[in-house]
């Protein structure tokens, strides 16, 4: 039973995973809560969604049209929400990114309807059994899209040109700009690489769950939050291991303990993260307060 | 009192404007110290439920349970104020986030407050406009002497620079902790008068988007003068209502005025665009939020504008 459970908190871990990335990438170069996140995964989710049923794509098309709309709603994010809003207040670019949140879900409300609609069955459903355990292809195929994002973003991030300009402008834009670094350029590729991640994560959530709602991006960026914290901030290993832990703990009491408790723990990791250790598990680079 | 004056819309709509008047004080408070929270709705949360708790199971008279449902939110403000000192910026808004999640949480999984059924048949006030309007006054009038006095200036004095504020001996824990906890009481009033006219409430009645359009009412309105919680608050619900207005005005036109070709195209289109459902509405407040980042970001009111206009102010005494 409990191999069982602890596969579905890999799987629920591995679209956490995915949203942390984004978060955790875009505050790492810009110190900045990307509020609207979530809704980029929302729409990510619909954009998958539309392509399948009206475009009658396949899952792999679907997600690369995904994740290209969603790099550039990042690009747009960028030139709407971040880059014309005052520099020195600190909560400025805050409540714009949370204005852009605000538009991105009720525009989803205005054009698809407040229902949940039902995503079709792209992947086979089938069954393998491996001892007690139960794995399904939909599983499988999740994992194996997300573990190779994982891995493909993190060879980026340690082996390329512009993987070494997004570590060194996550430390100081000042000293990367002298260095001959293009901050404004790795700001933009930051949003459309971890904007591309979440459109991903929200088209997986689609065949995961078998259904989407435009509301499903709030409750997205809060459990990325929590992820990104516990990973600690600005990093992005800690992020996909932190996504798959907290993915664990939230199967697991909800197996163990009830299904209203799970969100309970979740939060109170949160609080008790923010109070104890609030560089995260992992540690984090990012020492400036705002 | 106002009985005679006001029909049911208009008597609900000032009522749930009024509310939101209350909440935007209570994000304002601790904003005052530089303290930003996303928990406001959880506080409401917390007022709503204990004073509907009193006034249900126990029996008590409305004006108890306000000031009750007052006292406990206020009591837990300062319980979650205490941890909260320690950290500033963007963690203390996910802590407040967290708190207002897990009282969700519990509203939900508690059977005693209605659990998952909601918190049903409170019972009405049907003097909650006059209520509401009497806590706006005592919080206005508090406000505008809390600007000009030294405990003010103090809480100003944090916001700009906390380590400069220490250092010229102003006990900063203290002042923000009661900032952050007198914040908390006064989410905890609005909470239980919407407790009390709503009637119903359940786990998602105070959501995390209803925090944020708390938040929202003190940046759009200014957070730097105590007439912008107001100003903003007023404002935001106030656009709506001006639309629907607009809409009943135009459908007054005579058909036969604008049933010939161009006009009625753009007869049509006016109509279409004042139909305000919800998600439009939303839609118009995020981009107002986003134009106001860029182009007002200390929010409509400033204490300069304050000055242009020459707002009633209680006597200064330039030092």
């Amino acid at each position: 039973m409990i191999y069982q459970q602890l596969i579905n908190g890999l799987m629920l871990g591995a679209s956490y995973a995915l949203i942390a990335i984004g978060y955790t990438l875009i505050f790492g170069v810009l110190k900045l809560l990307y509020f609207a996140h979530g809704e980029v995964f929302m729409v990510g989710a619909f954009v998958g969604l539309y392509l399948v049923i009206l475009g009658g794509a396949n899952i792999y098309v679907a997600l690369l049209g995904a994740m290209i709309a969603c790099a550039m709603l990042g690009v747009i994010a960028v030139y709407v929400s971040v880059r014309p809003v005052a520099k020195n207040r600190p909560l400025a670019p805050l409540i714009s990114t949370i204005g852009l949140t605000i538009v991105l879900q009720n525009l989803a409300v205005y054009i698809f309807g407040g229902q949940q609609v039902g995503f079709p069955e792209t992947v086979k459903q089938e069954l393998y059994n491996f001892g007690p355990i139960t794995v399904s292809s939909v599983q499988i195929f999740i994992l194996a899209i997300a573990t190779t994002l994982m891995v493909v973003l993190w060879l980026f991030i340690e082996h390329t040109k512009m993987g070494r300009a997004i570590r060194a402008t996550a430390e100081n834009h000042e000293t990367a700009a002298l260095l001959g670094v293009n901050v404004n350029r790795v700001v933009l590729i930051t949003f459309m690489i971890g904007s591309g991640i979440a459109g991903v994560a929200g088209v997986l959530d689609g065949i995961k769950n078998s259904g989407i709602s435009p509301f499903i991006g709030l409750g997205a960026a809060v459990k990325g939050l929590i992820v990104m914290l516990l990973g600690g901030l600005g990093n992005v290993p800690g992020a996909m291991v932190a996504g798959l832990l907290l993915g664990m703990i939230e199967i697991l009491s909800a197996a163990y303990i009830g299904t209203t408790e799970r969100d309970f723990f979740s939060f109170m990791i949160l609080i008790l993260i923010l109070l104890y250790r609030p560089t995260g598990l992992f540690g984090t680079r990012m020492t400036e307060e705002r | 009192m106002l009985d005679g004056l006001l029909d049911g819309y208009t008597r609900s709509l000032l009522i749930f404007a009024g509310i939101n008047v209350i909440a935007a004080y209570s994000f304002y408070a601790p904003f005052k110290t530089g303290q930003v929270s996303l928990g406001q709705a959880g506080f409401m949360a917390v007022g709503a439920y204990a004073s509907a708790v009193l006034t249900q199971k126990f029996g008590m008279p409305f004006a108890v349970a306000l000031i009750f449902g007052g006292v406990v939110a206020g009591s837990i403000g300062v319980v979650v104020g205490f941890p909260a000192l320690r950290i500033k910026g963007i963690y203390l808004l996910l802590l407040t986030l967290g708190f207002a999640e897990i009282i969700s949480v519990i509203a939900l999984s508690w059977d005693y407050v209605g659990g998952a059924q909601g918190f049903r048949n409170i019972s009405f006030n049907p003097f909650t406009l006059e209520y509401v309007i009497g806590v706006i006054v005592v919080l206005l009038v508090f406000f505008a002497r809390l600007e000009r006095s030294s405990l003010g200036r103090a809480m100003d004095s944090i916001h700009q620079d906390e380590t400069a504020a220490e250092v010229m001996g102003i006990d900063v824990v203290r002042i923000k902790l009661l900032a952050f906890g007198f914040g908390a009481g006064i989410a905890g009033l609005a909470g239980a008068l919407y407790a009390h006219h709503a009637t119903y409430m359940d786990s998602t009645t105070f959501s995390i988007m209803l925090a944020v359009e708390i938040l929202m009412f003190v940046v759009v309105g200014g957070g730097s003068t105590y007439w912008g919680p107001l100003f903003g608050a007023a404002v935001l619900n106030a656009i709506p209502e001006f639309l629907r207005a607009l809409r009943e005005w135009l459908e007054l036109v005579p058909v036969e005025w604008t049933n010939f070709y161009p006009v009625n195209r753009a007869y049509d289109f006016l109509h279409d665009f004042l139909d305000f459902e919800n998600a439009k509405r939303l839609i118009a407040f995020g981009v107002i939020l986003i134009v106001m980042m860029i182009l007002r970001p200390d929010g409509l009111l400033t204490r300069d504008s304050l000055r242009w206009l020459r707002l009633p102010r209680w006597k200064v005494r330039h030092a």
